[in-house]
């Protein structure tokens, strides 16, 4: 009986003041930070590169983090970070400004719980660069907490379906001020999945130390990641592998030939809705797309190409000469704007 | 007419430089690569060491006025490693030159050398033929006809598809162009070419066997064995110093600093920097390091802007 009393009034509620949804907002697919002169904004963006909104941002973006159903997004400042601006994409207006606590620094990324109740911002203790998560209501964004992620120096962090995170720990110690990098030579990121604020279970890369894993996509098994090399350029390395979920994590390498022109450096991850995954890298002004099983399918080359999302049968890369270009079996232009497009694109 | 001039003064530099580039040096280096190894190659076939040695020195040479470009056809399909593989820290190359040269025949034939790892193939693959740092498992003459057939044959296919890369570039922003999508995007390609290029020196060419104070690397410096490390490196200054004029018109703090460096370089008495591990003669490869170093600051500070272009957004991020 109080339950039914309890959906009424909310139903009466929501009849009386509907909720502004991602429709308000224009129902953008995709969001990314860039640069614009001077000045830095957050896009929203059509599936037609179109640019629906443009909300101002203090300084360097990263990444960003959108609400399962309310037209909130929060951009997180480029590591080592000072602020995650919560915006309200309808509106155009800064609703909240997040600072980390004393000693933590934000690291570009985050995510949002299934149910939109909280968000996990990726952070580090300044000092030796221990991984933490950050934990805010979202009701008025208040700090409620914070968990280990079972790592140094974590960087993008996912949503699994189950609603546990996992979080790619990149390894890399920084220094608090300058991102000037302090333990290549002793570097051991990992793979963590947390429950409740436990690390439940861990991956690591024992012959590849210096791999850092950075970036992150779902996969159906677990999770897709990617990384960058910071041992010797001379060696070429994968750049991508996938865990599933309770196996040994796999490596995907490229061929010979092609493994090279990613420059040791993949900077964005996506999944095609067929499975096909694809990782960027601006250092070398190229996209290489591998196969669901993880074998290589082809090199596309774009300069200064990094944000990548999912799009039709598979992808859209974003670029730093404000280039959009759609990817399935070519890269064809898709829409060019006057903005430096930053690291990310972020699917709605 | 005030309208008219400043049209004119804005569209004239654009129009000059990536012209000027891929028409007055990247095609023409490319058909000189070509045309080096295809004597090589015939020169190869006969495998006297000795005029083998002459021009493979001459086709390196013509590399070095074309290393610095890595875009289009170059990069693709792994032709530049197919020409040049290195450094290679785990003498890949050496052991796979071993099975060649001591295994079937038939992976010598030119379409399976083809799909042999790049790493036994290309300029470094020759020279440990015919500059042998110890005894050699088997006769090398074949597997020396097969690497300079497969360099020839590398070299032209650069050369014939860098046609419609050139294309490419100098119809910057037409319709239909998917490559480049204005004519700022081709400038910043070639601008990005020097910048990756002289980084390239201080990092690599003379980074690797500089190594640090404490642990020196002399064995790692490039083309040993052919005693041209260091002439690579003057080679690579002189080709991307007339690279950088046919880009911009107005870059004389860049070009004196190319003339200091090239200097420098032509007065080290030390061909393959095995001074390194000697505190005094280390110290020139050190200076030679700065200013090269110090050329890249300036085309980011001088050229760029003159270009109307800067260092990826992306690129220089690192996250």
């Amino acid at each position: 009986m109080q339950t039914s009393r309890r959906l009424f009034l909310a139903g009466l509620g929501a009849l009386a003041l509907p909720k502004p949804s991602w429709a308000d907002a224009g129902s953008p697919a995709w969001l990314a930070a860039a640069k614009e002169g001077e000045d830095y904004r957050l896009h929203g963006l059509s599936e037609t590169g179109e640019s629906l909104f443009a909300l101002p941002l203090p300084t360097r973006g990263h990444a960003a983090a959108a609400h399962p159903t309310r037209p909130l997004a929060v951009a997180f400042a480029r590591r080592p970070g000072t602020f995650a601006l919560v915006i309200d994409c309808v509106t155009g207006a800064q609703t909240h400004r997040l600072t980390p606590p004393p000693g933590r620094q934000f690291n570009g990324h985050g995510a949002f719980s299934a149910d939109g109740a909280t968000l996990y911002t990726s952070e580090v203790v300044a000092e030796g660069s221990e991984g933490r998560v950050g934990l805010w209501e979202t009701a008025g964004f208040a700090r409620i907490g914070e968990w280990q992620t079972g790592g140094i120096g974590p960087h993008d962090m996912k949503l699994l379906p189950d609603g546990r995170l996992i979080v790619a720990n990149g390894g890399i110690a920084t220094d608090p001020k300058d991102r000037t990098k302090l333990n290549i030579a002793t570097m051991r990121p990992n793979l963590s999945v947390l429950s409740q604020g436990k690390v439940v279970a861990q991956a690591e890369l024992p012959d590849l130390p210096q791999a850092s894993i950075r970036h992150l996509a779902l996969v159906p098994e677990g999770v897709a990641f990617a990384m960058q090399w910071e041992g010797d350029p001379a060696e070429v390395v994968p750049l991508l592998g996938q865990w599933s979920l309770g196996a040994a994590p796999v490596l995907c390498p490229a061929p010979e030939g092609e493994a090279g022109r990613m420059k040791g450096y993949a900077g964005s991850i996506a999944r095609a809705a067929d499975g096909r995954l694809a990782i960027s890298s601006p250092k070398g002004g190229a996209v290489q797309v591998f196969a669901a099983d993880g074998g290589f399918v082809a090199t596309y080359a774009r300069a200064d190409v990094c944000g990548l999302a999912p799009l039709g049968a598979g992808f859209v890369t974003s670029d730093g000469n404000g280039g959009l270009c759609t990817l399935d079996t070519e890269l064809r232009p898709l829409a060019k704007l006057d903005a430096a497009w930053d690291n990310h694109m972020v699917a709605l | 007419m005030r309208a008219l001039v400043l049209l004119i003064a804005l569209s004239t530099p654009a129009a000059a430089d990536i012209a000027e580039a891929v028409q007055g040096q990247i095609l023409p280096g490319y058909a000189a690569f070509q045309a080096a190894a295809d004597r090589l190659a015939a020169t190869g076939k006969a495998c006297d060491i000795k005029a083998v040695q002459a021009d493979y020195q001459a086709t390196y040479d013509a590399w070095m006025a074309v290393q610095h470009i890595h875009i289009g056809p170059t990069e693709e399909d792994g032709r530049a490693l197919a020409v040049l593989y290195w450094p290679d820290p785990k003498a890949l190359g050496a052991k796979a030159q071993r099975a060649l040269m001591t295994g079937d025949p038939a992976k010598l034939a030119p379409d399976a050398f083809a799909q042999q790892s790049v790493a036994a193939r290309g300029l470094l693959g020759l020279e440990r033929l015919i500059y042998p740092a110890e005894p050699l498992p088997a006769d090398p003459c074949p597997l020396i006809a097969a690497t300079t057939a497969d360099l020839s044959r590398v070299a032209g296919e650069i050369a014939t598809l860098w046609g419609p890369q050139a294309q490419l570039l100098l119809t910057a922003g037409d319709p239909g162009n998917g490559a480049y999508l204005s004519r700022a995007e081709a400038r910043q390609a070639l601008f990005t070419q020097l910048a990756t290029g002289l980084e390239n020196l201080t990092d690599q060419r003379i980074g690797r066997p500089l190594g640090t104070f404490e642990a020196p690397h002399p064995d790692r410096a490039e083309a040993r064995a052919s005693g041209r490390s260091l002439r690579n490196v003057t080679l690579a200054l002189q080709a991307m110093r007339a690279f950088t004029a046919s880009l911009t018109p107005d870059a004389p703090q860049t070009l004196a600093a190319f003339d200091v460096a090239i200097a420098q370089a032509e007065a080290l008495n030390d061909p393959v920097f095995a001074g390194v591990a000697d505190p005094a003669a280390r110290l020139k490869v050190e200076i030679l390091q700065r200013s090269i170093a110090h050329i890249r600051e300036l085309a980011i500070s001088e050229v760029a802007p003159e270009m109307d272009v800067g260092i990826g957004f992306n690129a220089a991020d690192g996250d």
